[in-house]
């Protein structure tokens, strides 16, 4: 405990002294594998240029890693060799992650957690969270309204995780009780090319088909695909989410197959990384939770969502 | 003392059970879809695992010359994706001058094939003047081209025109006598792959490189040249299969082709190739990748097995298919 | 004998099928305490079959084996071994890439406690190599010795796991005459010491210098077991094939004294190869002799362009050629025959067919192979070299060698060569097929093609050469014509004792 105070004081003491100095700020997220992903870096990076370019002394580090493991050996080298004050981390999975990141703390860093939470909350100054139930659900009422309480509906599942897990148990928690019928539910793996044939494959195996659910904008303009082809657009309509460039263009231009899409945004990276600056350009005490909703967004709310140079 | 003539060993006798082992897999496979799933035999969905198979098939009748000929290349799927990539750009960036679309198209095509033969050939100059082991050299390029095409999409998705796309379109949705396209482009790779291997003399030395690499050099093959043909054929049907696949969903990622090289090299060995090379087999790598493509397709149409359990039956399928061919094949000998 | 009066190792009535064919006919063999016992036999004859039952690689399928008077059961080659039965074989079992020593104590380790007592290993190596007077290091990888090293550490290590009957398969072939006269002096030795040894050759003057019995099979059955004193090996030869074998050297006339030279090499610098000349005529037969690694087949490769020449002028039929690449060296139809059949010669796991059109592929159509026409020509060259082949769809790995031998003459000479450079035309084969062999050569030399044969038996180079040229340490010593042409004269040349001139 005595030392827990002492690397608080630390901290602090370090924290007052640099703001007038260099402030070294390390970011750790996954590499651009999939689309969500590569939004992520994007934001990531344009974030970075505009926060240097506002505050003098500032020095941002980005890291992309391609697992756990390697954002440990990533963490590991951004405290011995950058020094970094803080670290702002979108963890690649919560357990193996924690010991990793409080390793970072105890060295007197600033930590900002993004997305998923640490297995130990209190080791985060700040927690930027994402609600991915949140996600699967306003996709679940969404479809339960417009469908009127029946139908028949196929989902298609991102990579086996944690996050896929939540977004299916909220979207299934929304339909349920509702008389719409989730007849299948199959991996596409975040990716187009695997919900192209997950969804030609649910064209063949089911004659009528009312809606589908995607666990990410990706997978739905996929399914998308295989739906045309198959010339059956008038019969189904598709909601994905995450907040892809092109997806909430179509929605904002009215589109009837993927009439809305829930908001995921990639761009949460910058929000903690504002938010870190703050803590050290500011004087206010910026720490705390702060709780992103995935809201819905449709044709009357997308022009506010768009960002037109989003490689996602 | 070297009279060790004793059964003389009949790779042949009468019937070639490494080709019919895979047919038996294939077969019993139909057989199971058909029993799971009334829709499974409707022509539409065989005529979409005949399209889907036909990425693979094409790539790994590339894979059949490489490997028969001694090496392996791991690159073929970062290979693919940065031929899209760059195809991609390069038709986007047309557009500002020139209206003329099917020019674009056809420069795309024309640039794609221009890639992936080249990226072949590199590959196969490292290999045979470098001196250095077609698993290491393709291991380099592998990263190498996935992350350029990273780099290319800014980690985001590279996305075609919808203009020139609607007019690429028919490669890959069209058809010709009910055909799709990319099944008739498949069939004709596999035919011309065939011929190639069996029928000609460049054939023979492929597989007699990777059979005894001395013996091909001490019968006067110039065995540098026949294993950087087998490479930039190898890029030339990744290639095809790219442009094949461009105007399907338009667009280019980093997860494009992501594995696309070991569902190539699984599908030349489940059809009877040796991994080893010196011994290939056209018809049994178009077997192969029907087979894979089939695995998929099944456990989409069914809820009998966990979504989760996906890998182990495809790892499971594989594994018994390339055994009922050995086993057979040496039951027979 | 031993104590007991039995011998030391013996078979009776042992027979061994294959499916419905039987291989061996209810053979007897023993093997004496301290004897040296030679078994002849053509290919085929079951010699091979034999030794593998009594070394425990294959069972028999009827009779039974003794050690010391006790039927015994060998389960595994390894069985045997422990009780001091060792094979040696023909294509060594060694770890190419592992060390002398490590290889000499493979599945035996000396150990210390749990670990590996090394020093104690390699002591004991160096004794064991000492013994055999073979000067190899034995920390050295067995892929850097040479072939006849090779042989020294496989008898070390049979002498090592006290060895009590040691079969020897064709140990001479690799040996040069100096290395065979140590393995021999080895031999005795371990004679001396009651060692019972099962020599199998086919160089019939060394089972006459070194056998005290020899037993002759033919076709799977037993000719005859006799002591070997006061027969010659024409005797052997004829016991083995069961009939008179006369003119084993075929009679190959001359060539014209103003017949053209066909090829003329002037100096010659390759790797291995300093300063070599030598002249080729039409209708010649010019044998080139020398110790291993002498440098006659890096003069060939050199030649035919699969090494690259650095220096000195190839004149091909009045012209003067460079070939820097084999392609180049066969469309001037300069051909050359391996003398490593099964690693650089033959594709062992193809059919025969393919091997035989492989050299001359593009004889079979353009773009798209003739496959009838191929067949065709495999047929015919098959009848005209007489190889016998249970079907053309078998495997040139199990063929015999002397049917290896035929296939890869038919297959170079399907390219149809004007010159003819045979690397060891006859190692490893029979007597039988051997004669054959030297047929062949003696019909080219009379078609007037040149013939250039490469051997490390003096009396084959004797016999068919008109012309013996002698290299020593890469470079040419001597062109030896006439009545010079005796082992005497060959071996002074070859041992570098007269000085180097042109040939």
């Amino acid at each position: 405990m005595k030392h827990f105070v002492s690397a608080l004081a630390l901290s602090a003491a370090m924290a007052t002294g640099a703001a007038a100095e260099d402030v070294t700020i390390g970011v750790s997220i996954p590499a651009a594998t999939h689309g969500w992903a590569g939004g992520l870096n994007w934001h990531a990076e344009e974030a970075a240029k505009r926060l240097e370019a506002a505050h003098e002394g500032l020095d941002i580090v980005i890291n992309a890693a391609g697992s756990a493991t390697e954002q440990a050996n990533a963490l590991e080298d951004m405290v011995a060799v950058q020094q970094i004050d803080a670290l702002v981390i979108l963890p690649f999975e919560s357990d193996p992650l924690t010991d990793p990141v409080r390793q970072v703390a105890e060295s007197g860093a600033f930590i900002t957690v993004v997305d998923r939470g640490l297995a130990d909350p209190s080791i985060q100054n700040i927690y930027v969270a994402g609600d991915n139930v949140g996600f699967g659900r306003s996709a679940g009422e969404y479809m339960v309204d417009r469908l009127g309480g029946s139908g028949n509906v196929v989902a298609m599942r991102g990579i086996p995780t944690v996050i896929d897990d939540q977004r299916m148990q909220g979207f299934e928690e929304a339909i349920e009780g509702s008389g719409i019928e989730l007849m299948a539910a199959e991996h596409a793996n975040w990716s187009r090319d695997d919900a192209f044939e997950v969804m030609q494959d649910y064209l063949t195996r089911f004659p009528e088909i009312d809606a589908v659910w995607a666990a990410d904008d990706d997978m739905a303009q996929g399914a998308l695909e295989a739906i045309r082809e198959a010339g059956r657009e008038d019969e189904m309509f598709l909601v994905g989410g995450g907040g892809a460039a092109a997806v909430i263009r179509g929605v904002a231009d009215g589109s009837e197959t993927i009439p809305a899409t829930v908001l995921y945004p990639p761009s949460m990276i910058a929000t903690a990384m504002d938010l870190t600056v703050a803590r050290f350009m500011s004087n206010g005490p910026v720490e705390g939770t702060f709780n992103l909703a995935s809201p819905l967004i449709t044709s009357d709310n997308a022009e506010a969502f768009y960002y037109a140079d989003s490689p996602y | 003392m070297s009279d060790t003539t004793i059964a003389p060993k009949r790779p042949l006798r009468g019937l070639d059970w490494k080709m019919l082992g895979p047919l038996a897999a294939l077969v019993l496979l139909l057989v199971i879809g058909a029993f799971l799933n009334d829709n499974f035999l409707s022509t539409a969905n065989l005529l979409n695992i005949l399209t889907r198979a036909a990425f693979i098939g094409i790539i790994a009748i590339g894979a059949t010359f490489v490997i028969s000929s001694g090496g392996i290349d791991l690159s073929v799927g970062s290979m693919a994706a940065f031929t899209a990539g760059m195809m991609i750009i390069l038709m986007n960036w047309m557009l500002g001058m020139t209206d003329v679309i099917w020019l674009i198209v056809l420069a795309g095509i024309a640039a794609g094939a221009l890639i992936g033969t080249s990226a072949g050939f590199i590959n196969g100059l490292f290999i045979t003047r470098g001196g250095i082991e077609a698993f290491i050299v393709t291991l380099g390029t592998m990263g190498i081209y996935r992350s350029l095409v990273t780099w290319l999409a800014d980690g985001g998705t590279l996305s075609l025109d919808s203009d020139v796309r609607s007019l690429y379109r028919p490669v890959y949705y069209g058809d010709i006598l009910g055909l799709p396209v990319p099944v008739i482009l498949f069939a004709l790779t596999a035919l011309a792959g065939w011929v190639i291997l069996n029928n000609t003399a460049f054939g023979r030395h492929v597989q007699s490189v990777g059979a005894n690499e001395d013996v091909a050099r001490y019968s006067a093959i110039n065995t540098d040249r026949i294993k950087l043909y087998a490479y930039m054929i190898q890029g030339a049907c990744v290639a095809l299969a790219t442009i094949v696949y461009v105007p399907r969903l338009g667009s280019a990622s980093a997860s494009t082709g992501v594995l696309w090289e070991l569902e190539a090299i699984a599908a030349v060995i489940i059809g009877g190739t040796l991994l080893k090379g010196g011994y290939g087999r056209i018809g049994g790598t178009v077997a192969g990748a029907l087979i894979l493509t089939l695995i998929g397709n099944i456990l989409n149409l069914t809820d009998l097995i966990s979504n989760y359990l996906n890998g182990a039956v495809q790892g499971v399928i594989i594994i018994a298919a390339v055994f009922l061919q050995r086993g057979l094949s040496r039951k027979s000998s | 004998m031993n104590q007991n009066g039995a011998p030391l190792l013996a078979g009776r009535g042992l027979r061994k099928s294959y499916g419905p064919v039987e291989v061996l006919h209810g053979v007897d063999f023993d093997i004496r305490t301290g004897e040296v016992h030679a078994l002849l036999g053509e290919n085929g004859a079951g010699k091979s079959t034999l030794v593998k039952i009594l070394s425990g690689f294959v069972a028999p399928t009827a009779g039974e084996i003794l050690l010391n008077g006790q039927p015994v059961t060998f389960h595994t080659m390894r069985d045997a071994e422990d009780q001091g039965v060792v094979l040696i074989h023909q294509e060594f079992n060694l770890a190419d890439l592992r060390t002398v020593e490590e290889n000499i104590f493979l599945g035996r380790e000396l150990r210390k406690g749990p670990f590996l007592d090394k020093p104690a290993m390699r002591a004991e190596a160096r004794r064991l190599l000492d013994q055999l007077n073979c000067k190899a290091p034995e920390t050295a990888a067995v892929a850097d010795l040479a072939v006849a090293d090779k042989q020294m550490v496989e008898i070390a290590k049979a002498m090592s796991r006290h060895a009590r009957v040691l079969f020897l398969d064709e140990p001479t072939a690799v040996l040069t005459k100096a290395e065979t006269a140590v393995l021999f002096d080895l031999v005795r030795r371990l004679k001396a010491e009651g060692v019972g040894i099962v020599f199998i050759s086919h160089k019939l003057d060394e089972v006459e210098e070194i056998a005290d019995r020899i037993t002759v099979l033919r076709d799977g059955t037993l000719v005859e077991t006799i002591p070997a004193a006061g027969v010659s090996p024409d005797d052997m030869a004829r016991m083995m094939v069961g009939r008179e074998l006369t003119d084993f050297y075929p009679d190959i006339p001359a060539p014209a004294d103003d017949a053209p030279a066909l090829l003329d090499v002037e100096s010659l610098s390759a790797p291995g190869v300093r300063n070599t000349s030598f002249t080729l005529h039409r209708g010649e037969v010019l044998g080139f002799a020398g110790l291993q690694g002498a440098g006659r087949t890096a003069v060939m490769e050199a030649l035919i362009g699969l090494s690259p020449a650095t220096g000195g002028t190839i004149t091909l039929r009045g012209e003067t050629v460079h070939f820097t690449d084999p392609r180049q060296s066969k469309a001037a139809r300069v051909a050359y025959l391996t003398k490593d059949r099964k690693g650089k010669g033959l594709l062992l796991q193809n059919d025969l067919v393919w091997n035989f059109s492989l050299f001359a592929l593009d004889r079979f159509g353009k773009p798209f192979l003739d496959k009838r026409a191929e067949r065709a020509a495999f047929d015919a060259a098959a009848k005209k070299v007489d190889l016998r082949a249970a079907s053309p769809a078998m495997t040139a790995g199990s063929l015999s060698g002397g049917n290896q031998q035929k296939l890869l003459l038919a297959k170079v000479l399907e390219a149809d060569p004007e010159i003819v450079i045979i690397d060891e035309p006859t190692r490893g084969i029979d007597v039988g097929a051997k004669s054959q062999i030297y047929g062949f050569i003696a019909g080219l030399a009379a078609e007037g093609k040149g013939v250039i044969v490469l051997s490390s038996e003096l009396p084959e180079i004797i016999g068919l050469s008109h012309r013996v040229v002698v290299m020593h340490q890469g470079r040419t010593t001597g062109c030896l014509t006439g009545t010079d042409i005796t082992e005497e004269i060959i071996m002074r040349h070859a041992s570098g004792l007269v000085p180097p001139k042109a040939a």
